[in-house]
């Protein structure tokens, strides 16, 4: 059976070719797109850990509720012994955070001012990576900020620029001061790099009276799958202050993950659906043109177990061709593309950093995808199988012989 | 006796236009038999023999084939009581055009569940028998029409039924290719004693047989034993 099922979608070389291309395309594009979709969605994931949200921040409670720089972590040389000593933290920063102004000569813009370690904060976020111009801040620098692209373009500064920061101080007074522009950084959030400026810690100090004012820290994993139960051995060991995960930080980072997951399976579902449309029309035509064939086989002793078992057979064969090389040709592709980088910059420019995907993505396909397709696939087979069985099965031995 | 049929009669299309394709036929034939069924067009030949091959269920009457009742007989049976009793030889030779002669004979063979050590052996043999071993390997499109048709006899014989049916088996047949097969089918029905029914117009045929039917309106006008004359 499986040699006469071989053979019988090779009796029409050129149809079975065209729909062995077509599956081929069509999945070979779903994949690639999907692939396109996860690697943007997981170097989004990652950029977003990797230099904004890290895989835990520790805040003091009160601090949540209204940011006031007053609000510092008390028992900041504590926590960072314990993180300094525990071997799952690859890196972490303790930064202050103020809300203030930022005024040129000609605009005024609202900012949260990070007061950071500047090697503490290379090693978390990578920030000395991201510099586009100038320089990353140095300790004993004075009154140097690091700006955003964005920022920098929306307020026309560049490096020199002189820039008046006011800010509420842990009294409660308004405190302003001038900055220069020490260097210009770029991240994969524009909307964030509009609105973060970074000064060193040392400096905020000069204005609050107090070093080491911490009102965040960031935490970085070795291993990611620890986040869960890190977070709470910290929640423990410092029950006055909040430990809180990247998935409380940005649950729209986990609900993009699962979510874009789902809707891939529903666009490859939709991708073969359509194909199960040219499939059945395939095996249609290729039942209509053997009927007389057929009620010989039925005549001679070919049960309707067997014509089934023959059809279905056919079909498989046909799909299972394209399906291989569409897979093969997608899982190449995205392979190559995965290593090297697709850069999108020329086609989507500076519209994917505003919504925090960076420009050069890294097309990547988990295994159990390929698993999830094979089976749509199974059912997509048996699905385009039915409806030419039943017109088989339906034709009478007597009339199908005389049909020539 | 293997086959009777006891008043059998078929109407196509009752509802609408009732035509009555077989009247009251009441006929038996027994082992080793070579009958050709005659008739004018639209006699019932072919109807006959498709209810005698079960490829299709009478209005009325009764087929009882080697004991057998087969009128009532579901669908499903009726498929595997062909397959193991019934070889069919049709018109327009019916090989699957994606097998060889050899795989042709052997398909039937596959289908019965015979021991595929076996199967190769007897297709062999049973392409020797209607002289085309040389042609084992080769598909039906590379065949003549006559080569086709004896490959089809040979296939008919590999389910070793117990009759064949031969529906106009030379009508597409040359001269040549029309003699070569009927002295095969008449050497096989002598030499195996398998009953042979043909329906016919070919003159060469019922010169052949050793018992002519004319039928004429869905009923048997005459049932004749001319001598025989082979």
């Amino acid at each position: 059976m499986l040699k006469i099922a071989w053979r019988n979608i090779w009796r029409n070389p050129r149809r079975s070719l065209v729909m062995i291309a077509a599956i081929t395309i069509g999945l070979w594009a779903g994949l690639f797109v999907s692939g396109l979709m996860i690697g943007m969605m997981h170097i989004r994931f990652v950029t977003s850990i990797e230099q904004h949200v890290s895989h835990i921040q520790i805040h003091h409670p009160e601090f949540l509720i209204d940011n006031n720089l007053v609000h510092a972590i008390t028992d900041w040389e504590t926590l960072r012994e314990q993180l300094q000593t525990n071997s799952n933290v690859k890196a972490f920063t303790g930064r202050a955070i103020s809300n203030g102004m930022l005024s040129t000569a000609t605009q005024t813009q609202g900012i949260t001012i990070m007061a950071i370690d500047p090697a503490s904060e290379a090693k978390t976020t990578g920030l000395d990576k991201n510099i586009l111009e100038g320089n990353y801040l140095e300790a004993g620098t004075k009154n140097q900020v690091l700006i955003g692209r964005s920022l920098a373009e929306k307020l026309k500064l560049h490096i020199g620029s002189r820039m008046v920061v006011t800010f509420q101080n842990t009294e409660g007074d308004l405190v302003s001061s001038a900055f220069r522009v020490g260097g210009i950084f770029q991240t994969a959030n524009l909307v964030l790099d509009e609105k973060n400026i970074y000064i060193l810690q040392s400096c905020l100090a000069g204005y609050t009276g107090r070093q080491n004012l911490v009102n965040e820290v960031a935490v970085l994993l070795n291993d990611p799958e620890l986040v869960n139960s890190e977070s709470e051995a910290l929640q423990a060991i410092f029950p006055g202050l909040t430990v809180r995960t990247w998935a409380d930080l940005s649950p729209e980072l986990a609900y993009i993950q699962d979510m874009g997951k789902q809707m891939l399976i529903m666009i490859m579902a939709i991708i073969l659906l359509a194909l199960a449309f040219g499939l059945v029309n395939t095996m249609l035509m290729s039942v209509h043109e053997r009927v007389y064939e057929l009620g010989m086989l039925m005549a001679i002793g070919m049960n309707r177990r067997k014509v089934f078992l023959m059809i279905t057979l056919e079909t498989t064969f046909l799909t299972f061709v394209g399906t291989f090389t569409g897979m093969a040709l997608g899982y190449i592709s995205t392979l190559m593309l995965g290593r090297r980088g697709l850069d999108l910059a020329p086609v989507g420019g500076d519209a994917m950093l505003q919504y925090g995907y960076p420009s050069v993505v890294y097309p990547m396909l988990e295994p159990i995808f390929f698993i999830q397709l094979t089976f749509l696939v199974v059912i997509m087979v048996f699905a385009s199988a039915i409806f030419p069985t039943i017109k088989a099965l339906k034709l009478k031995p007597a009339v199908a012989v005389r049909n020539d | 006796m293997i086959i009777k049929t006891e008043n059998l009669s078929k109407i196509y299309d009752e509802r609408t236009m009732p035509v009555k394709a077989l009247d009251g036929i009441n006929l038996e034939f027994g082992e080793g038999e070579f009958t050709a069924i005659v008739g004018p067009s639209g006699s019932g030949k072919t109807t006959f023999l498709n209810m005698v091959g079960g490829l299709d269920k009478p209005s009325g009457g009764t087929i009882t084939i080697n004991g057998t009742n087969i009128t009532g007989m579901p669908e499903s049976k009726l498929i595997d009581f062909r397959l193991h009793n019934i070889g069919f030889v049709f018109q327009a030779y019916n090989l699957l055009p994606v097998l060889t002669a050899k795989e042709n004979i052997s398909f039937v063979m596959l289908l019965q569940k015979t021991d595929p050590k076996l199967m190769d052996a007897r297709a062999m043999e049973l392409l020797r028998q209607v002289g085309l071993e040389d042609k084992a390997n080769v598909r039906p499109s590379k065949l003549s029409g006559g080569q086709q048709q004896r490959v089809a006899v040979a296939r008919a014989l590999a389910s070793k039924p117990r009759f064949i049916l031969a529906d106009e088996p030379t009508a597409n047949l040359d001269t040549a290719s029309a003699f070569n097969l009927l002295d095969i089918m008449a050497r096989l029905n002598k030499e195996e004693n398998i009953t042979l029914i043909f329906s016919t117009h070919d003159q060469r045929v019922i010169e052949r047989a050793r018992r002519v039917i004319t039928l004429v309106d869905g009923r048997v006008a005459s049932d004749e034993r001319p001598g025989s004359k082979n």
